[in-house]
């Protein structure tokens, strides 16, 4: 059964954006994503809150996939492999990030529990 | 005398989940230094707590927000 996942890469920011964009397709073949259900945010060179080795800036680039959990070990080691990604995180992203793209639709609890769980109600 | 109960800041914007990729938001839940801020300073609730500290620590991973700020090395 695939599952859903998005993972943050950051590649290299003295790569072309040609070369990164060659990478993403080829990593993610790895996957065989279907195009409807994947979504690559590309944010662009961005500094860096903290220096990686010599590096101050990355190119971030967000994607959301479904995908067989049996093919990420290869795409996995592929990344690790890969010069040019500085760094990854795959997550999975099922009602774990409520980000705006994804307001799923599965709105099964509602605020009302959160009430009574956690800190008492405001006096 | 006990203070009045400060309301979560997640709860009342009706966050459901703390995205680790929003650092403008999550960022203001930190010290100056760049821990994490106490809930019993930023009223945040447990559960959206729990959130924001892995949210925390993914975006430091990322290199969205510093694990120490304000370190020259």
């Amino acid at each position: 059964m695939p599952r859903k996942y998005e993972a943050v890469y950051i590649f290299d920011s003295t790569l072309e954006d040609t070369a990164i964009q060659e990478k993403l397709t080829r990593f993610h073949e790895l996957l065989s994503l279907s195009p409807e259900t994947t979504t690559v945010d590309n944010w662009g060179r961005r500094q860096l809150a903290y220096p990686i080795g010599s590096r101050e800036n990355g190119y971030y680039t967000v994607a959301r996939f479904e995908a067989e959990p049996a093919a990420l070990p290869e795409y996995e080691r592929a990344l690790k492999l890969d010069d040019g990604v500085m760094r990854y995180l795959i997550t999975l992203h099922e009602h774990e990030v409520g980000a705006p793209p994804s307001a799923e639709g599965d709105g099964d609890e509602e605020r009302p529990r959160a009430s009574d769980d956690d800190d008492d109600d405001e006096d | 005398m006990r203070r009045p109960q400060k309301s979560c800041p997640f709860c009342e914007s009706r966050v459901r989940f703390i995205d680790y990729k929003d650092d403008r938001t999550i960022g203001r839940f930190l010290t100056d230094t760049g821990k994490i801020l106490p809930s019993r300073l930023s009223g945040v609730c447990a559960r959206h707590q729990r959130q924001l500290s892995t949210a925390v620590k993914r975006a430091r991973f990322l290199a969205l927000l510093p694990y120490i700020r304000g370190h020259q090395a």
